[in-house]
Parts: structure tokens; sequence; C-alpha cells
């Protein structure tokens, strides 16, 4: 999963060092002299709002507007504990409260159509970018290496008839926006609303943005992300972090409540293809997973074993399928599972569940050789299929041995 | 795009250089393109400049250090056309670059097969070569292949593209490199074969859009038909299916789209970015586009297609439909299929075993056994045949034994400490647990050993490795040249006989049920019915030679040149062994074959005399009696057995060896055993 940030920490840690223009806020722990403080310097109103990784939280009502300390303090403490969506939140906070004339929509991603950068406006923001009508939106590319420039920036906004007067001070923030994006390594980032107050100074308002972990821009940044209190199982949260440890192969499972079959699946196409196929004709799989990419042996051996450790004690059916692999080695992957099997039956006696087979590759024969080998000893009832029989067909058949 | 059909990508008689070659993956699949279309005319990895990839059969792939060098070093009627990016990601900007800029002139495409390449990187990639006028595929491609041509780029089809890639009409253009195979083996159970085979690379950002591919695919004059896998993400389809409509495609679609699965998953802040692009990006967007562009619902097997309904193609919802929905539109176009003789999808399991499950099952669950195709199935048969004993996968052992440890402070061999093994073990012992990594399971099989130890060290100074030694030594050699000397002077015809004994023994025992060579069961096992058996069918293989008249195979290891000439045969060395056995009261069940053996061979008439077993095959069958067990229980490898009884005959006699280099160093003159120039005689060719 790529690394996400939130308002929050936009407004600690990033705002003041790309000048762009954010509300005044207040974290807790936070004394009510504090509050009361800020509120009147604030004009008496503020926002007590969710630190949540979720969009909406307006429309969930999780966003209190506060008129004094007492209100603050409550209202911190109910919206800290209140989940928005199905997300709970880390911690609550309070920010300044900005007079609004206008409320502006932006985001900048790249964009598959263009093949670069992009950066989206529509005057009619504040509200989910999908309620706003086409005809108000403009995206326009913008050059890798050139940037975004205020020339082009105010040009966005003439299009949108944004008041002139106002343009040049927008025009700035968008380019201090840029500037963020490309020198962070960002993915996506969204901007909604940038509240342009009645004096026309832009203020960006809520925040969210995605980080490409692959740019060593976003390693060099050093972000202090904090843990978002997430609803991933202990099995997917060890699998992530034993995704991450390294880049030879890959280890990524999601669960999906299943309960029948424990799938070892490989590649990223076949994974999904092979998932989808056993829940079209009725198989039960407790996750997605996707474990191809040639890994090493011992990368594939911890892999299932945390796989084995989690889910195999559940499971009916032990699925191991993918496609006819391109460079994984089928005698590498296979003898790193037969060996993760046998290592888990040694310590589980009670070891029952059928193991279906269908693998196409380099080493093929070796592989499979090694793995009937194993099943042999363990005693435990297999069937095993060549790249001849489809993964789908594989699939359906494993779907219908645990109905 | 600078292509202007598919032919344009990849073609015979293209030159390709490969980034970063000497890398784990790109060298492995750069050997195995170059065996499938040599058009690798070199490669660069930084450090490794003037290297060569071996490649079987075909001259070797030079390595340079820089693509620049490449160039220097190459003809410019030579200069690659194409080239190959295997770089780490963090390098994939710069060779690219450097490919740009030194090739800007000649380079036509840029295949980057690296994944997790950053997608601000890719993007500066496509500007610069939107630039210069080079095709990118990729980032995060398998590759391509020209089925037609024969040539490929990347790693599509593995290690044997032939077997999934026959020349054919169908070009798959597909997001996930693992498919682009898979469909192409679903083609070929419906007789159709494969014009291109292309991975478009999965990332975020696809640098050739589908639309280029399908504008390329409509002029290859050898697609007929073609086929998408297509993944969630990215307005491409969208893009190109708007285009589509307003061209007026011609050429028929078979597509298949994943990923609904995903849209169930709650996708954070992500699902931001698909806002974006706007509603058209999910794979069930993907999917209502395409059949609003076929203007049918997805395929349905049992349904009846008139020619009109198929005419733009359709979607599938099960992969293995593909054969039966490209069978109907060939059919409909009155277009034939590639080959006429195919398989057709089915469950075909090459391996089952349900045991007592099968009585559970609903019977249509409960498959038959399916056929091995080939090669697979001489394969799996060969390892069935030759895999007795463990099956290890080859890895990486630079810094790593299984054999021996220390950890700066404790040294050991296979888990016991040396210390310990000094204090509580005997030499012999230990020698047994590096080579069979385990103690003995009798304690007389140590001094079995021993006594063959004692055996191995000299057959007087006459023999071949004694002479090594002394030789050596004259020459004025320190003792452990001796040594060495003996040991080369030890080979398959001398010393090494062990290994054929025990290859012997093995092919008459393996299938034989029994643990322990020196506690049997007599009654089930009749040894002198099996020594009998293969000196029969050993003097029929011999008659049989004789009147052809070829060479037969003789039995290892019995009829010694110097104990010969009695009736009955013996070598005294392996007499005394053979005696102690008898003394103790135990039987090695593969000594007790070969002396059952030597005396049938004689009643059958195939010698004239009993032959002596000679101490090779008694080494043979003491350490074949120890690694019984290990074998039959896969804890060790045959390869090891069969090279242990030559192992042990080597110590002994370099131990010999020694001896007489102490002795000749003590007693003999300088060069003295250098042959007079008298006694020397020039051979004549006869």
């Amino acid at each position: 999963m790529s690394a996400q940030i939130t308002e929050l920490i936009f407004l600690q840690q990033m705002a003041d060092r790309f000048n762009i223009p954010v509300p005044e806020f207040i974290t807790p722990p936070c004394s009510s002299k504090n509050l009361t403080d800020a509120l009147s310097r604030w004009g008496g109103k503020g926002m007590v709002k969710p630190d949540v990784l979720t969009g909406k939280r307006g429309k969930a009502g999780a966003i209190k507007i506060i008129h004094n300390s007492r209100e603050a303090l409550a209202g911190m403490q109910k919206i800290s504990s209140t989940p928005v969506g199905e997300k709970l939140p880390r911690a609550a906070y309070v920010v300044q409260h900005i007079p609004k004339k206008y409320e502006i929509y932006t985001a900048i991603t790249y964009n598959s159509k263009f093949l670069t950068p992009s950066i989206t406006v529509s005057l009619s923001g504040g509200v989910d970018v999908e309620s706003i009508p086409q005809k108000d939106i403009i995206t326009i590319p913008v050059d890798i290496y050139r940037g975004l420039d205020a020339y082009q920036a105010s040009g966005i906004l003439e299009k949108l008839k944004y008041p002139s007067k106002y343009i040049s001070q927008f025009a700035r923030a968008l380019v201090s926006y840029w500037d963020m994006f490309i020198s962070t390594g960002m993915k996506l980032c969204e901007i909604n609303p940038w509240i342009i107050t009645p004096q026309g100074k832009p203020v960006a308002c809520d925040f969210k943005a995605v980080f490409d972990e692959a740019n060593f821009k976003f390693q060099n940044l050093k972000l202090d992300i904090p843990e978002y209190p997430e609803d991933i199982s202990e099995f997917e949260e060890e699998m992530n972090e034993w995704q991450a440890s390294s880049h030879q192969g890959q280890a990524h499972v999601s669960d999906i409540g299943g309960s029948a079959i424990l799938p070892i699946l490989f590649g990223g196409g076949a994974s999904t293809i092979i998932t989808e196929t056993l829940m079209e004709y009725g198989g039960d799989p407790i996750f997605l997973s996707d474990f191809g990419g040639n890994p090493p042996y011992e990368r594939m051996y911890k892999t299932v074993q945390i796989c084995f450790k989690h889910h195999l004690k559940d499971a009916s059916l032990l699925l191991i399928l993918g496609g006819k692999a391109n460079n994984t080695l089928i005698d590498v992957t296979f003898k790193a599972i037969a060996d993760a099997l046998t290592d888990y039956a040694k310590e589980h006696s009670s070891l029952s569940c059928m193991v279906v087979i269908g693998r196409g590759g380099p080493h093929l024969a070796k592989g499979i050789f090694v793995m009937k080998k194993s099943l042999e000893a363990l005693n435990l009832p297999h069937v095993i299929f060549g790249p001849d029989t489809p993964v789908s067909l594989v699939a359906e058949y494993a779907a219908r041995l645990t109905i | 795009m600078r292509a202007k059909t598919l032919h344009d990508l990849l073609k015979k008689g293209d030159r390709i250089a490969v980034s970063n070659i000497t890398g784990r993956e790109a060298g492995g699949v750069s050997i195995t393109s170059q065996k499938y279309s040599p058009n690798i005319i070199g490669g660069w990895a930084l450090g490794k400049g003037g290297e060569k990839i071996a490649v079987s059969d075909r001259s070797s792939i030079p390595v340079f250090s820089d693509f620049g060098s490449l160039l220097k070093k190459t003809s410019k009627n030579k200069y690659p056309n194409k080239a190959v990016v295997y770089s780490p990601p963090q390098a994939v900007y710069g060779d690219v670059k450097e490919i740009i800029n030194c090739g800007e002139k000649f380079i036509e495409t840029i295949f980057i097969i690296t994944e997790h390449v950053s997608i601000e990187v890719t993007s500066k990639i496509h500007s610069l070569a939107l630039e210069a006028n080079v095709d990118v595929i990729g980032c995060n491609t398998l590759g391509v292949i020209n089925t037609m041509d024969h040539v490929r780029v990347g790693a599509v089809g593995g290690d044997n593209p032939e077997e999934s890639f026959k020349k054919g009409t169908v070009s798959i253009i597909s997001n996930s490199g693992n498919m682009v195979n898979t469909m192409s083996s679903y083609l070929l159970s419906a007789g159709l074969g494969t014009s291109f085979g292309i991975s478009t690379g999965k990332d975020a950002l696809i640098l050739t859009p589908l639309l280029d591919f399908l504008k390329l695919a409509e002029k290859d004059e050898n697609t007929k038909l073609i086929v998408l896998y297509i993944e969630p993400g990215g307005l491409y389809e969208f893009e190109a299916i708007e285009s589509l409509k307003k061209i007026g495609y011609i050429k028929p679609i078979v597509v298949y789209v994943t990923g609904k699965l995903l849209e169930r998953k709650n996708l954070s802040l992500g699902h931001a970015g698909a806002v974006i692009e706007g509603n058209n990006t999910s794979a069930s967007a993907k999917m209502r586009m395409f059949d609003e562009y076929f203007e049918q619902n997805s395929f349905d097997p049992k349904k009846h297609y008139k020619a009109e309904d198929l005419k733009r193609g359709i979607r599938i919802t099960a992969l293995h439909h593909l054969p039966q929905a490209a069978q109907f539109i060939y059919q409909m176009n009155g277009w034939n299929r590639d080959y006429e003789k195919y398989t057709p999808l089915r469950l075909n399991p090459w391996c089952i075993n349900l045991g007592k499950r099968a009585k559970k099952l609903s019977s249509d669950c409960v498959l038959s056994h399916g056929n091995i195709p080939q090669p697979y199935r001489s394969q799996l048969e060969d390892l069935e045949r030759s895999t007795l004993g463990a099956t290890v996968t080859r890895t990486d052992m630079r810094n790593r034994s299984h054999a021996s440890y220390s950890d700066g402070h404790k040294v050991g061999i296979y888990g016991q400490s040396l210390t310990e093994l000094m204090e509580k073990h005997s030499f012999i012992e230990s020698i047994i647990l590096y080579w069979a990594g385990g103690f003995p399971k009798h304690e007389f099989e140590t001094k079995l050993v021993e006594m063959s130890l004692t055996a191995s060290l000299t057959n007087g100074p006459g023999t071949i490795s004694a002479q090594g030694a002394k030789l050596s030594t004259s020459a004025g050699n320190n003792p452990n040249t001796a040594m060495i000397s003996t040991l080369a002077c030890i080979g398959t015809v001398h010393g090494g006989n062990g290994r054929k004994a025990t290859e012997f023994l093995i092919k008459i025992f393996r299938d034989i049920d029994f643990d322990d060579p020196y506690e049997f069961d007599r009654r089930s096992i009749d040894i002198q019915e099996l020594a009998l058996k293969r000196a029969k069918e050993f003097m029929r293989k011999k008659l049989s030679a004789k009147d052809a008249g070829i060479d037969y195979e003789r039995i290892p290891c019995i009829g010694h040149p110097v104990f010969r000439g009695e009736d009955i045969n013996y070598d005294p060395r392996e007499k005394s062994i053979y005696n102690y056995l008898k003394g103790i009261g135990k039987t090695n069940i593969f000594l007790e074959f070969y002396h059952l053996l030597v005396h049938s061979l004689k009643a059958v008439g195939a010698t004239r005399n009993v032959f002596a077993v000679n101490l090779d095959a008694a080494i043979a069958c003491i350490w074949l009696g120890i690694c019984w067990n290990y074998l039959k229980t896969s804890k060790i490898t045959i390869q090891r057995v069969l090279d242990i009884p030559f192992l042990s005959f080597a110590l002994g006699r370099a131990a010999g060896g020694a001896g007489e280099f102490l002795d000749h160093q003590d007693y003999g003159s300088p060069m003295d055993m250098r042959i007079p120039v008298s006694e020397c005689k020039t051979a004549n060719k006869d």
C-alpha cells in the first residue's frame, strides 16, 4: 500500500516548508486557556476535525463547529472516538475557521491520458469532485520537466472566470502546491477546498496525498507518518511488513473474509482471475494473494510460513495455483512451499486439508516432483495439474471440492 | 508512435542491446532469448565490462561497462536498434537517458522490464522518448514476442517460448506478462497460434497506450484476431474505444477484463486518483465500455451466435472461454484455424491421490489420472527413476554450508560441536558424520570404515598411486605435494570402481523393501535368488553381445587382476572385512549379494572360476550400508552416496602416499624415479 497522509500531517510537517497558506490549528493535549486564546484570535469560531485516513469527513458529520473551549474539548473527545465510515480516527484537532468568499477544488495527479502530471481545478470546491459537473472542471497536463508556472496557473483560473483581482495571489499558491507535489515524490495530492477569503487570500483547508514509495524524493523526505488505526488483520499486517522488507518477489495478501480455501497464488493477473473464479463458483477463499516475481527460496518459505501460521489450521483446501511462469523458478518456489508445509505438519499433528496445485513454468517437472513427494510423505490428498489445464478451470474445480 | 505496424516493434534482423545484462534475471532471460533468436548484440553492466555471457550453441554475448562503450566497440552498421532495460529502479532514468542521448538516431524502441520505477521517472521517460521519437514499451513489461519472425525481447514465453508460442494469426495484448503466455497456450487448444504476444506493462502509466497497440495490430497482415487482457486503472481503454468507434476499427477483439473483485475493497485515498480521471477506470466501467462497443452482452458458451453478432468481437467472463469464443469468430468469418490438430482444454490431472477423501467427494470431483504431455512426462519419469534420495534445490552456497558451522566461537559439524566430537567420538565417527550427515546406526560400522581405510592405505609400492608419491618425492617436492600426487594418480580405473559398484547395487536394491542392510527379513528377501537372476541376466547379455560382436557391460568390482587363478578367489582385504562381519554374526546384504553373485556367475557359466570380490566392492557395501536409510528417507542425495566410496579410498590412499613420501625422502636418491634413457623405447605404430 502506498504511504498516505491527511490534513493534520500536512499542517504539521509540510505546509510551512512549501509556503502554502493554511489555517492555524491546535492539537491535543491542549489547555482550555490555549483554546480560548486561539478562538479569540480566530474571531471566536473554529472547527474540530478527526485525523482519519478517509475522505468525506464533512458528509459523515465528523466535523463540528465550535465557539468556545468547552465545546472544543467536548468535541475533540467525541470526534476522536467516533469512526468515520469504518475507520477510527487517530486523534481530533481544532482548526481556525476561515471566512470564505470562494471554495476551490484542486488536485494534482499523474494522468493516464497525458502520461504526465495534470492539475485539475474547479471553482465549485468544498464538495466531492464526483458531484461537480464536468463543464465546471478543468484538467490540463503539466510538463514534467518545466513544471507549473504562475502564467500557466493564472491561465487556468482565467478560463474558469476566477476574479482577475485575486488571480495573482492564488496562482502563486498553486505554484507552491506544484512544487510540493513534485519535490516530495507524490502520486496524488488533493486540496479541497482552498478557501478564498473575502480579501482574496487562498488558504488550503483540507488535504490528502498519496506518495510513491518508489520515488527517492519521498524516501529522502523522512516524513514522520503516524500509524493510523487500520482495519487490517494481524495476518495482513505481518505480510505487509514482510513484503516491505525486500523487493525480491511479491508477497501481497488481502483478507476477503472467506474460510475454506487457503490460496497461494502466483502472478498479479492470474491471482485475481483465480480468486474471481473461486468466488463465482461458490468457493470461499480466505484472502487474495499474489506471490510471484521469482522469489528466492528463503523469501517464498517465509511467505507461505506466514500464511500457514495464520490460516492453515482452519482451511479445508490448500490451493497452490498460478499460470505459466516466465521467470519464477517452479522448483525453488515449490520446494519452499513443500518444506514450509512439512515443517508446519511437524508442529501441528492434525493436518488434513486437501491440496490442489496447478502451475507451469521453468523447472516445472522438478517442482511438481518435489511437491508430490512431500504430499505423499504427509499423506495429504492431492491433485496436481500442469499448464495444459487452465487456471480458471482448476479454480472452478477447487471451488467444487469445497462446496 | 514511431512504429507503423507491430512488426516495427520487433522483427527478424533487429539488433538488441540489454542493460544490466549480468543481473540475476537479465542474464538468465538473455541466454534463453539468444537461443530462441540470436538478436542480442551485447549488453552493459557497471563494472562488468569485458565479461561475456556464455550461450550454449551460440556465440557468447559481450558485456560492456556502459552503453557508450558498447557503441564504441560496435561498427556503425551493426548499432543496436532496440534496447532492453533491466537496470535497478534507481538506475532506469539514467540508462534510458543515455540510450536516447547516444542512440537517438538509431534506437527505435526501448523495452523497460524493470519493476518499481517511480511514476515521476516513468513520466519523464515518456517526455524524453516523445521528443526523440523513440517508442517505449513498459515500464514493467515482460517483453514482446513476434512468433512469425521467431524473435523475442524480454521473458515472454519463459524458458521455453516454443511451447506456448506457435506461428498463427492472433495477437495478444495484455497488461499482465504472465497472461500473455497463458492465453497463447489456451488459444493453441483451439488450433490457433500467435502472431504477436505483447506485455504492455502494468504500472499506473503505460507508456504505449492500448489504442496505439490496436492501431499497430490492425495494420499487421498476419493478425486476424486481437485478444486483450485488461486490468483496472487508467483511461487507456476509454480512449481506445472512443477512437475505435470513430475510425471504424476492422479487426475483431476478444477481451477479458479482470479486477472487479478489487472494487469491493476499500481503496481509501487511492480512490481520489480514479475519481479525478473520471468514471472510466474501474473494471466494471471497462466491462461496460467493451460490451457497448461490441453491442453484445458477455460471451455465453451455450448461446448460438450469428456472424454479425461477433463482428466487433466479444468480452469473455471466464478465461477458459477464450478458445471457444475465438473459434466462433473464426468460424463466422470463414477463417481456417492455424492448426488442424489441437487438444481442447480440460481438467487433466498429472498426479492425483485423493486417498480416503475420494469416498466423501461427489463423483464428478473424483478425477482419473490424466495424460502428462511431453517433455514433462519423460522428465518426471526420469526424476522418479533417478531421485532415490533427497531432491535438493540449488542455491548460492558461497558463504553457507549445511555440513559445518562456525560463529567465531563454536565450530562444529552438522550441529555437533567439534570439541564434543573430539572428546566423545572417534575420528572415523566424525568422518561418517561429515560425509553422511549423521552417525552410523551400528557401532560395528565404525570398525568397518576403519578397516576399509586401513585396507586402502596401500597395495604395495608398485601401485600407480604410490608411484605418484614416490615420483613427486624424487623430484624434491614437499609432503603435501606428494599427497596431491597420490590423489592425482587415482581415478575411475584405479580406486574409482566403488562408485560403479554402488550404482550397480542401488539399481538392484532400490525397489526392495528394507530399511537396515544388516537387519533385513531373509524370508521375504531371497538374496540367492537375486544373485542368480542377475548372473543369468549377465550371461544372456554377454552371449548376445558376443553374437553381435560388440562389447558388453561388466559387473563392477569383481575379478581382481592380482587375485585370480584359483577355483575360488578372494581379495584378502575384502575377505578380512567379510570374515569380521561373520565373526560378529552380522550380514551386510550388499556384500552378501556380491559373494553369492560371484558363485552364481560361475554356476551359470558366465565365469570359468569364482571371481574375487574386490576391496572396492567391500568399501561400496560398507558405505551403502551406512547411507541406505538416509537415502531411503530422502535425507541425502544419491550423488553423495555414489561419491563417498571413492572419497573413502582416496582418504586412505592419501595417507598411504604420505607414508611413501616419508620413506622415499629418507632413503631415496634425488631423481631416482627417472627411467634411464637406455630403457626407454620408441613405440612403432602398428
